[in-house]
């Protein structure tokens, strides 16, 4: 917080003295949140990768970041891959505009889009190896995926936002499968498009107590000509930080304001 | 209604990129920032707060701005999403209708009273800072 109001201090000094240029926004990264040094507020929590009772890795508390760039996908691939898009998606994506991005219309993100807010996960039984393990977004939109734990892949899904998910450890690393995706989610502000072939694989590794890498490998031969992976990582929040209600339906009175191509933040 | 006082408007406009300090972080959380305001203008508003909407996917408040021939304007100023204010230092209390402030916002490309608050500073001299994306470092 301290650090938080440090910032917001400079800021307010800067926008009295002057009517200044204000910079676009960074594209968002899936860099790693740096760790804040000495003077400038709290540094991401540090110490062991913690274990559950039973040896099994515990991914559980209050993250942020995730496993791509929201802004533009292609941004902070696995070194050497590239996203080669269909023509007919290349064509789509064109004719996007930013009014029409289901983010903005408080629809959900889908896969492996991120919000700028925390999220917690959550397991069940809780000092044991898993059987059901919970993702619970704080926004965009409140809502959560579910993970079944060394489970099976309906025979035909219905379509939907988050998919059907199973998970398995690989060593020390969470995998999470999914299928049955709906076509409708964008994968980030631009508007890169996939389609209900979508397939992906996440990798959740928690390092350390404090910092969880997520690889996640697209897949959508409708889409793409060849699966690509993207790199992220997430941090854990400071204890005391606590996921809050976010209702993004309650006042979304915005979009009547733009009419413009789909671009970044 | 809040009493109306005699204030000013002006717009200043300066050409973003040109090496001035750059401030202000825009919304980036919800929808495009980009999309809905033009980053190379700001306005400086001064006027009475005629509403505080405490809302998501973000909060808003409203204020009438009388020009020099007593022309009134109620401006919409969006702000970051309560989750991101309340973590920044501010709660619902923090504006009131009836509240006298200077406003510094990101006007809306298309023109109407429409903007993205940056700074807000109350007539006893409190400042509000706002951030309508997070900090850089935790994208």
């Amino acid at each position: 917080m301290k650090r938080y109001l440090v910032i917001g201090y400079v800021i307010a000094v800067g926008a009295v003295s002057l009517l200044v240029a204000q910079t676009p926004a960074p594209a968002p990264s899936n860099a790693a949140p740096k760790a804040k040094g000495k003077g400038k507020g709290p540094a991401t929590p540090s110490g062991p990768t913690p274990r559950l009772p039973d040896g099994t890795v515990d991914l559980t508390g209050v993250w942020m970041g995730g496993g791509s760039n929201s802004g533009d996908i292609t941004k902070g691939l696995k070194p050497g891959e590239q996203v080669v898009m269909q023509p007919w998606a290349e064509a789509l994506m064109k004719t996007r505009k930013s009014q029409d991005d289901p983010e903005a219309n408080c629809l959900p993100t889908g896969v492996p889009r991120g919000s700028p807010y925390p999220w917690r996960m959550v397991q069940t039984p809780t000092h044991k190896a898993a059987t059901h393990i919970f993702i619970l977004y704080e926004g965009n939109i409140h809502s959560f995926r579910q993970i079944f734990m060394n489970g099976k892949h309906p025979d035909d899904p219905d379509p939907t936002w988050y998919g059907h998910s199973i998970g398995s450890w690989d060593g020390d690393t969470l995998v999470v499968d999914t299928v049955g995706y709906n076509d409708k989610f964008w994968f980030d502000y631009l508007g890169h498009p996939h389609t209900e072939k979508l397939h992906t694989i996440e990798r959740y590794t928690r390092t350390d107590l404090g910092n969880m890498t997520i690889d996640v490998t697209i897949d959508d031969p409708g889409a793409y000509t060849k699966p690509f992976t993207t790199t992220g990582r997430a941090r854990l929040e400071q204890p005391g930080i606590e996921i809050v209600e976010y209702i993004c339906q309650e006042n979304n009175i915005d979009l009547v304001h733009v009419n413009a191509p789909a671009q970044l933040p | 209604m809040a009493k109306r006082v005699a204030v000013k408007l002006t717009l200043s406009i300066a050409v973003a990129g040109t090496g001035l300090l750059m401030m202000g972080l825009p919304a980036a959380a919800h929808h495009s920032f980009a999309a809905e305001y033009d980053s190379s203008k700001k306005v400086e508003l001064t006027g009475v707060v005629t509403k505080f909407e405490w809302t998501n996917p973000h909060g808003h408040f409203y204020i009438d701005v009388t020009d020099p021939n007593g022309k009134v304007a109620n401006w919409n100023l969006e702000l970051a999403s309560p989750n991101m204010m309340m973590r920044n230092g501010w709660t619902r209390h923090s504006l009131k209708e009836g509240d006298h402030v200077v406003v510094v916002a990101t006007p809306a490309k298309d023109g109407t009273h429409t903007a993205s608050a940056v700074t807000i500073t109350k007539s006893d001299g409190a400042q509000l800072t706002f951030m309508s994306a997070p900090p850089p470092d935790v994208k």
